[in-house]
């Protein structure tokens, strides 16, 4: 059996008396990816940052190859970005973008702030993609406002890392985003998060947006009858 | 070992400063040289701006701009916390430090080395406490809480106590120490130039342990805290 990359079990994150989610629990093996699903604050950011050691959880365990978060940034080598926003406004791009490898990533050498925000999205997606060599990719909302040629070089970058042995943890509240494009998908809901293997989906081809949305109806079904009952 | 950007390089893409700071202490240094060429006995006089805005520009504050994601890349970086903490506080107080320097460098060429009030322990110890306690206490706050928090204090200080003065050294017994101790505390400026003897060291004391101590706990924060995106809470 190939051993988990990145392994949680019965993670519970809350701010302050906020509970966010509760007993989360996957595994993600080396070369495979998990697509995070959920409507608006159901906690996939703040999944995405615990696992990144951004955020100490209140309760529960991870282990990336087999070490701490913190401890595996400096050995398995994390890409995390969460989006144009968290891009200093101030500074130049090309400045930002040499930040990744030491590499050109833009010769634009105008504030980050003065950039069209698929643009700014880009930059800080190649940035953190740049480094090398990666075990762990944790991309928030990554195809958000990307033109189809951007996509479209996430798509294959992404493919690229994976096949290389890296796991990918990509969150999204559209589901044709993730759909046919992970290994794995977790539902994250209120007070309820669920693991759905693709092949359990759809064996025979590449999982649809539409068959994600009945997974996902079926399972937000199932959370509100058993607060009804409860 | 995967690559990572080092601190020091990740701060000077993404300063701790606004250039405007920057530029504050480029005219501040300028009128000071001017000030100390013309007339060396003023040199202790040019420290009294730059100790002020190196208050403000080691307040410089660490969680906002971590909250907004803005140091996610270096967070993720494998660098320990705490290396990520002294280098964003070193990069802070850099302006006002080489400021100091080079002011002492020109005062002592205005006296031949005959004069060297700039680099006087009183002056030694003012610059330690404006560039720790500020930062300090913004590490968790917006920028330049820490300056206007202190300006705050020295002025209730004076108002409700009475005007700051210079420290006598000859206190004998604690009770004689504590409102020297607590002028040097809110206004560092009072032994600017000055040798300290063993009292007026025992005064500044308190002070500088108060901003060691402050200085662990940033540290001991920024090493174990969680930093939650803004938007996600």
């Amino acid at each position: 059996m190939t051993p988990a990359a990145v392994s949680v079990r019965d993670l519970t994150v809350q701010y302050g008396r906020r509970l966010v989610f509760q007993e989360v629990s996957f595994d993600i093996a080396a070369g495979q990816s998990l697509g995070v699903l959920g409507p608006n604050g159901s906690g996939k950011t703040t999944l995405l940052r615990t696992l990144a050691g951004c955020l100490v959880p209140r309760s529960g365990d991870i282990r990336i190859g087999g070490l701490m978060p913190r401890d595996a940034l400096t050995r398995a080598g994390v890409a995390y970005f969460a989006g144009d926003a968290t891009l200093p406004g101030s500074v130049r791009a090309s400045r930002w973008g040499s930040l990744g490898n030491g590499d050109v990533v833009t010769p634009d050498r105008r504030p980050i702030r003065a950039l069209s925000r698929g643009t700014r999205q880009l930059l800080g997606l190649r940035t953190v993609l740049g480094r090398q060599p990666l075990g762990l990719v944790l991309l928030d909302e990554p195809w958000e406002a990307l033109d189809p040629d951007a996509a479209r070089w996430l798509t294959t970058t992404l493919e690229t890392k994976r096949d290389r042995g890296a796991a990918l943890v990509l969150s999204s509240h559209r589901l044709h985003d993730l759909a046919g494009f992970c290994d794995s998908y977790l539902f994250l809901l209120p007070h309820h998060a669920k693991v759905v293997h693709a092949h359990d989906i759809s064996p025979t081809s590449p999982v649809t947006a539409g068959q994600l949305a009945e997974v996902f109806d079926k399972l937000r079904g199932g959370a509100m009858s058993l607060r009804a009952v409860s | 070992m995967p690559h990572s950007v080092s601190p020091l390089r990740f701060f000077r893409v993404v300063p701790t400063q606004p250039t405007l700071i920057v530029w504050t202490f480029v005219v501040v240094v300028a009128i000071g040289i001017i000030t100390i060429v013309r007339e060396p006995s003023r040199s202790a006089d040019m420290m009294v701006p730059v100790l002020l805005l190196q208050l403000f520009a080691a307040s410089s504050g660490f969680e906002v701009p971590a909250r907004r994601g803005h140091y996610d890349l270096l967070l993720t970086s494998g660098h320990r916390r705490v290396s990520i903490g002294l280098v964003h506080w070193a990069t802070s107080i850099a302006p006002g430090v080489v400021a100091w320097l080079v002011l002492a460098v020109v005062e002592a060429a205005a006296t031949r080395g005959a004069d060297r009030r700039l680099l006087a322990s009183g002056t030694c110890a003012a610059m330690a406490l404006v560039s720790t306690m500020p930062w300090a206490i913004t590490v968790r706050l917006p920028r330049f809480s820490g300056g206007i928090g202190w300006l705050l204090v020295l002025t209730l200080s004076t108002s409700v106590l009475s005007p700051v003065n210079v420290p006598g050294p000859s206190a004998s017994d604690i009770g004689e120490w504590i409102r020297p101790a607590w002028d040097f505390l809110v206004y560092p400026v009072v032994f600017v130039g000055c040798e300290l003897d063993l009292g007026e060291g025992l005064i500044a004391a308190p002070a500088l342990m108060l901003a060691l101590a402050a200085m662990l706990a940033a540290c001991r924060w920024v090493s174990g805290a969680s930093v939650p995106l803004e938007a996600a809470q």
